[in-house]
């Protein structure tokens, strides 16, 4: 009886012995490996530079045409427009058919932004692959809308003014000279304002969803 | 009986600490996705400042000295090295030119070796940091022609970084600058705007600024 006794005791002093180390391992390499991806992303990850449709300061509202090897992208305003038109609707002075004239823009803006949606989906995201060659008769018909835009504007007391942006890539200075040479062909371009940025490659444009 | 050491409180530390490291990963990962730059939005105004010119290329910038490089190629013109649109020595800081009837006086840069890093603006004293604090922006401003080129399609190797850090040098010391983006295809060029509308050349700036 005393041996069994004895045995007993010997197997309830026995503890249960758990080895951490597997398990701290496995924790220091997830730790690791996160760090690690962390570090890489922020090094490799492209800044990202806003690209809405609604670049403005003030009143002034940004047209905005990117320059790239390749071409070009161009992205219209819209946020305003309908506004513009509700201001010419409520106009008792203001010619009623520059309604039509601003509702005409406005479709042609929105096919122009949906194109650029279409491609941003279609390609995953690489809105630069949007780049197309600078046509001139686009190129005159921005200038004559946005000439046409402002002087509405002036017109209805309606404080909007559009103006155009350039963001010029590296190598993409080819693209936007044509357009400037271009501009000196016509009057409209005369009167409407400019301003450009160098932009870095690595900036990718980030389009964002419109809102209906 | 052996005596464990226990591990309880290390393993709680450090599965704590992996916690926080990989909720901090994961906002700072989300907050980098969402990160977006507003540019700036300089406008070209009309001004009745005279411009300094400058060259940017391969990090690098030189003013250009226009009484200097106009009375060289002038002797060039005349001793007949400038005709028929040749590129010719302007024995100025490396640079050729060729005189157009189109586009006036037209810069190559094939030899940037002489001008100076623009990183120099960071030192206490340089000849560039001189030649950009001596503009009075009451009476001057800078307007740069900066390189686009670069052999990998990246910025470096253009003069978009050396003219971003000019501008912002110029911005504490208020000159204006203006710029526009050229190549070997389209050389900065020098002209009367009474010859082309093309020879503008307007500083660029916030409204009201």
């Amino acid at each position: 009886m005393s041996l069994k006794a004895a045995r007993y005791a010997r197997l309830n002093e026995t503890k249960l012995e758990i080895s951490l180390f597997p398990f701290l391992s496995i924790f220091l390499c997830v730790m690791g490996v996160l760090s690690f991806i962390n570090v890489l992303s922020s090094f490799s990850a492209p800044q990202k530079i806003e690209m809405t449709a609604q670049l403005e300061q003030g009143y002034k509202v940004a047209y905005q045409i990117f320059s790239l090897p390749d071409g070009i992208i161009r992205v219209p305003p819209t946020k305003h427009l309908k506004l513009l038109q509700q201001a010419v609707k409520n106009s008792k002075t203001v010619d009623q058919g520059y309604v039509e004239v601003i509702d005409e823009i406005i479709r042609q803006r929105e096919q122009t932004m949906s194109r650029l949606e279409r491609i941003v989906h279609s390609k995953k995201n690489s809105i630069m692959n949007a780049a197309v060659e600078p046509d001139v008769d686009d190129i005159l018909d921005t200038m004559r809308n946005i000439r046409t835009l402002n002087e509405i504007a002036l017109k209805t007391n309606y404080l909007y003014e559009e103006f155009l942006l350039f963001g010029i890539y590296p190598n993409g200075g080819q693209a936007y000279q044509k357009i400037r040479d271009v501009m000196t062909l016509t009057q409209d371009a005369r009167a409407i304002s400019i301003g450009l940025e160098p932009l870095d490659s690595n900036w990718t444009l980030n389009l964002k969803p419109r809102r209906k | 009986m052996k005596n464990l050491i226990s591990l309880d409180s290390l393993t709680d530390i450090v599965s704590n600490s992996v916690g926080i490291l990989i909720i901090f990963a994961v906002i700072n990962l989300i907050h980098d996705n969402n990160k977006t730059f507003q540019l700036e939005i300089p406008i070209e105004h009309a001004t009745e400042l005279s411009p300094v010119f400058f060259i940017s290329k391969d990090d690098r910038i030189i003013k250009l000295d226009t009484e200097t490089i106009f009375s060289n190629a002038a002797l060039q013109a005349t001793s007949g090295t400038a005709r028929n649109k040749r590129l010719f020595p302007l024995n100025y800081a490396g640079l050729l030119g060729k005189i157009d009837k189109d586009k006036g006086i037209s810069f190559y840069a094939r030899d940037t070796s002489n001008w100076e890093p623009f990183q120099s603006l960071d030192k206490r004293s340089s000849t560039l940091k001189d030649e950009l604090s001596a503009l009075n922006p009451k009476k001057q401003y800078a307007y740069f022609f900066v390189y686009d080129n670069s052999e990998d399609g990246s910025n470096i190797g253009s003069g978009f970084e050396a003219f971003r850090k000019a501008r912002e040098y110029l911005k504490t010391r208020f000159v204006k600058t203006g710029w526009q983006p050229v190549n070997s295809d389209s050389p900065a060029h020098l002209c009367d705007r009474s010859f082309s509308q093309a020879c503008t050349y307007l500083p660029s700036y916030l409204g009201g600024k």
